[in-house]
């Protein structure tokens, strides 16, 4: 069985209202992948991100994650599933009341670590994060681009197979963003499949990695993007 | 945090409530049970002499009561000892003595040895109403069914309240564990987005359930307990006047800890109410 390989074959979404956020779409993640997911607002691209962390059902087709149609899966293997998938926001969803430690902390005590054992992962993911030192401050307490970053050491920390982000530089400066896709850059290169939906065209294309491009539910494009040189003044 | 344990107290004081009420009632019909199981199997009868009765009138009621081998004992109470005795119970010792002569009757108690047929005390009865200086024969028996029928009708109220008023310990307990899962609800979704089972959710808000429940055990506790302080005095001196000592049945050392374990139960039931009902459906981001 291949660890973080994501198939959709043939998946549509349409929502009570009629609305229909994706279209018979048919993509390969292999793993070990990075790919940016683009499209305007209303393209599909947070839906695509919540059938794959079930938050939807999809209406027709099926999803694939490691040969399993996670469409079906009985909801007592749910939580085990998403214990294996980190998920990074846009607005990171972070716990006011809880210091960034145990933020970051949650899904290891969620999966039963001991408390040694959450210390001995935790402490090296706000480091990967460049967030050392910062363990017993509150989310209040940091800039914005800390929040971000301690949300991806939450969603790296139990060390995922797959690796989603929906927006994450959305609040953030251009440094700032292309740091945080760096990060994920390097989550990559260790074998996690990672999947970014992103606004920021401009930055994904500087990553040469593959691109695909949604417009109401469709996909309309999907490959890498070549860099286009500027030219000589005519 | 104040606000939080001034909510908690607030939950504790009505479930408290609520589990008091069909506590007490239960109580008082056991401890009314005794009683009668206690008299029941050994009636009696008073006999109330007119004013205008003499010596020999009561002498000779006397006497034939005490030729009875179906009575057991039989005791005289004179008209200064039953005024002496209504001094003593009333408390109207001072207007008392203004009267200028003792309006009160002699009397008579009889106690029927155990296990007298009722044709046998009504026919004793009919006798000695028809002697002379006798104004009026009490048969405890009548009296006695009535207790009976009261306790019954305690038992079948106590049990209707225990249901009504455990449905609301339930519904407020599952009101404020609501509360507090809408006071956690961005918690509880990141919780599920790593991969909580639902128990892993669930869990925290059976605690509350139960603590809600046991808190209010402790209060019903309490509260029973004030009560019966409070009416001790007045209902051992009513017994007193029928000379019966105050036994407190039921409540022991059991009893407390059913209303604990009663408690906590219907607090969990309140908690399991609100997690199925909030829970069920809770999105994700």
């Amino acid at each position: 069985m291949t660890l973080g390989h994501i198939e959709l074959q043939h998946v549509t979404k349409r929502f009570d209202n009629g609305h229909e956020a994706l279209s018979d779409v048919t993509m390969v993640f292999p793993e070990g992948s990075m790919t940016f997911l683009t499209g305007h607002s209303g393209a599909g691209k947070s839906t695509f991100l919540k059938l794959l962390i079930r938050a939807e059902m999809p209406t027709r087709g099926k999803i694939l994650v490691n040969e399993v149609n996670i469409a079906q899966m009985p909801e007592s293997r749910l939580p085990r599933y998403r214990q294996n998938i980190g998920v990074v926001f846009q607005d990171h969803h972070l716990l006011a009341s809880r210091t960034v430690f145990d933020n970051v902390a949650m899904p290891l005590r969620v999966a039963g670590l001991s408390e040694k054992d959450v210390a001995r992962r935790v402490r090296p993911a706000l480091t990967t994060v460049e967030l050392d030192g910062k363990e017993g401050l509150y989310p209040r307490h940091l800039s914005t681009g800390e929040q971000q970053r301690v949300g991806i050491a939450r969603a790296v920390v139990s060390r995922p197979k797959i690796l989603l982000a929906d927006e994450p530089t959305g609040n953030l400066d251009p440094d700032l963003s292309r740091h945080i896709m760096e990060l994920f850059a390097r989550f990559n290169q260790v074998g996690t499949t990672v999947i970014v939906a992103s606004h920021d065209i401009a930055l994904i294309e500087s990553m040469g990695v593959r691109l695909l491009h949604l417009e109401n539910g469709r996909i309309v494009s999907d490959g890498i993007p070549i860099l286009q040189e500027a030219g000589p003044p005519s | 945090m104040s606000a939080r344990l001034g909510t908690s107290f607030l939950v504790w004081l009505v479930v408290g409530i609520a589990l008091a009420l069909p506590a007490g009632l239960w109580l008082v019909q056991i401890n009314m049970q005794a009683m009668t199981e206690d008299w029941q199997g050994r009636p009696g009868l008073s006999v109330y002499f007119g004013q205008g009765a003499t010596a020999t009138n009561i002498a000779e009621a006397k006497a034939v009561l005490e030729g009875q081998n179906t009575i057991e004992s039989v005791r005289l109470i004179t008209a200064d000892e039953a005024l002496l005795e209504f001094k003593r119970l009333s408390g109207l010792g001072d207007a008392l003595e203004l009267l200028e002569e003792n309006p009160l009757p002699a009397s008579m108690r009889a106690q029927f040895a155990e296990g007298v047929d009722g044709g046998v005390v009504d026919g004793l009865t009919g006798r000695i109403n028809v002697l002379p200086g006798v104004q009026e024969v009490v048969v405890e028996k009548t009296w006695l069914e009535r207790l009976n029928d009261i306790s019954d009708v305690i038992s079948r109220l106590s049990f209707v309240l225990a249901v009504l008023f455990g449905l609301g310990a339930v519904l407020v307990t599952a009101s404020s564990v609501r509360l507090a899962i809408e006071s956690r609800l961005e918690e509880l979704r990141v919780l599920k987005l790593v991969g909580a089972t639902g128990g892993q959710v669930r869990r925290p808000f059976l605690y509350f359930g139960a603590v809600y429940g046991f808190g209010g055990g402790v209060i019903a506790a309490m509260l029973i307990v004030m009560t019966i302080l409070v009416i001790e005095p007045p209902l051992q001196s009513l017994l007193g006047s029928y000379e019966q000592v105050l036994e407190l049945a039921g409540l022991d050392a059991r009893f407390l800890i059913i209303l604990l374990l009663v408690g906590g139960a219907l607090g969990v039931m309140g908690a399991l109410l609100a997690v199925r009902q909030r829970l069920k459906d809770l999105e994700l981001f």
